[in-house]
């Protein structure tokens, strides 16, 4: 069944159609890779998903319940944030907090959250505890498990966004989204990272991976949407649109990465 | 005569000290507030505080002072600052407060605007409400970057209580000066120069501390 649809969104910028009529839906444990190039639209669809835009146009439908429809959906802010957990977001550039350790990064929002309770007033140290027991448990799994009181300026660039990534996953999202991970990093770190989220795709984590990486796209994603243009060109199983390809744009674009 | 200089200038920096605190006090809390409210949604909201930021910086703080202190009286027939010390400083707090909550109003918005969207945007996709992003992720990074300009600001405000002398105000360079105007001599004024020193110096060392203290994150 699909954990997630998006049905016919459409987003503008002034006067620039960003996204035209966009559709797709993704099943539980499935990951989706987006590819295309720059400016074709796909880091507005990620955002739109995570409501950091706003569609002016379509809606979404995470596990059977509409979440955002334009026009109808006047969210109030804590509407907004519940649904927001929906997802999660790994963004091109980190985007960690400089002022606090990676654990404390992983575990922020959590700790946050749980301090809203009137229960944890009571053991708020027990709580915190167990808060962070989780968070050094997610950074061990990035491998990261002597990095967690570390700064972020005292990591590596892909050990940022493999903190960033359990970052991510703390809250147990339903639908892990990446915003071209590996752009921002030096070709040497891009490895560690995607071996990382290779992990996270053999363990049937839902997942939106928008990448120029087409080797790594053919080989961890199940389904690809080549976009251009705002609009969606080509859809269909990871293997079969990298080396068989229908459409001549999708052609044209794959054309121009091989012989990069 | 050094003691009893020293005692008159003791006495007039107590008051300068005044000046000052107070004038932080309040005017930063309210700086803070106009800088945040200077990038409000509503344009009336900005547009009338860029009004009013543009008219107190744009004359001088003795003008303003002057008027908050005599305008009153002259407007509603009667003084609301009452004609003793505590008046006089008083008014003197509530002319600095404004114009150094414009000040600082303008330091905070830079401070608030230098702290990358993607820092926001890292908070909203992990569910946290605006305050809790202002509180826990971008206030920090902004005193960081605005420690600098801060200080600057605020060492001048210690330099700009001895305009409290224009309406009588009993301060350090008033008190440095009377020496001059009843004893005829000048030295008291190099004297006074130093307590000005000593307060800045301090101020200083403050700021170098706060500004190693933030100096574990980037």
């Amino acid at each position: 069944m699909a954990i997630l649809e998006v049905n016919h969104i459409e987003k503008q910028f002034g006067h620039t159609k960003v996204l035209k009529d966009v559709s797709f839906s993704l099943d539980q444990g499935h990951a989706l890779a987006i590819i295309g190039s720059s400016g074709s639209g796909k880091t507005t669809l990620l955002r739109c998903l995570n409501f950091l835009e706003t569609p002016d146009k379509g809606e979404i439908i995470v596990k059977g319940e509409r979440i955002y429809k334009a026009g109808e959906t006047k969210m109030s802010d804590s509407e907004l944030l519940q649904k927001r957990l929906h997802f999660g977001m790994v963004f091109q550039a980190f985007h960690l907090f400089p002022q606090y350790t990676a654990l404390t990064n992983v575990t922020l929002a959590h700790k946050l959250s749980a301090l809203k309770k009137p229960e944890t007033k009571a053991n708020r140290k027990e709580v915190f505890d167990k808060i962070n027991a989780r968070g050094l448990e997610l950074l061990d799994q990035m491998g990261l498990a002597d990095r967690a009181y570390h700064y972020p300026h005292q990591l590596s660039g892909g050990q940022q966004q493999r903190v960033a990534i359990a970052r991510a996953l703390a809250l147990q999202p339903d639908i892990l989204c990446f915003d071209e991970p590996t752009s921002a990093l030096d070709p040497e770190l891009t490895g560690e990272v995607l071996k990382v989220i290779r992990g996270l795709a053999e363990k049937k984590t839902t997942m939106i991976i928008v990448t120029h990486e087409m080797a790594f796209a053919r080989d961890v994603a199940d389904e690809i949407v080549f976009m251009d243009g705002g609009i969606i060109v080509e859809q269909g199983p990871a293997r079969q649109v990298i080396e068989n390809p229908q459409q001549e744009r999708t052609k044209a674009f794959l054309s121009r990465y091989s012989e990069g | 005569m050094l003691w009893s200089v020293t005692v008159q200038l003791l006495g007039g920096l107590w008051t300068t000290f005044r000046i000052f605190i107070f004038t932080l006090l309040f005017s930063l809390p309210i700086g803070l507030v106009l800088g945040i409210a200077s990038r409000s949604k509503f344009k009336l909201l900005r547009s009338i505080l860029h009004i009013f930021i543009w008219i107190i910086r744009g004359t001088p703080l003795m003008l303003q002072l002057i008027i908050i202190f005599y305008g009153p009286g002259l407007w509603l027939g009667h003084n609301i600052w009452s004609g003793n010390e505590a008046g006089r400083i008083t008014a003197t707090v509530v002319a600095f407060t404004i114009n150094y909550s414009c000040y600082f109003s303008v330091i905070f918005r830079g401070g608030i605007e230098s702290v990358p969207v993607g820092q926001r945007e890292a908070g909203e996709v992990l569910g946290l409400t605006k305050w809790e992003i202002f509180w826990n992720i971008t206030l920090l990074q902004m005193i960081k970057r605005i420690v600098p300009p801060m200080s600057n600001e605020i060492i001048t405000l210690v330099k700009d209580t001895s305009l409290a002398r224009i309406i009588a105000a009993y301060e350090l360079t008033f008190s440095g000066y009377s020496f001059m105007k009843s004893a005829g001599i000048t030295w008291p004024l190099f004297y006074t120069g130093v307590f000005y020193l000593i307060f800045v110096g301090v101020l200083t060392i403050l700021f170098n501390l706060i500004e190693k203290k933030l100096d574990y994150f980037k």
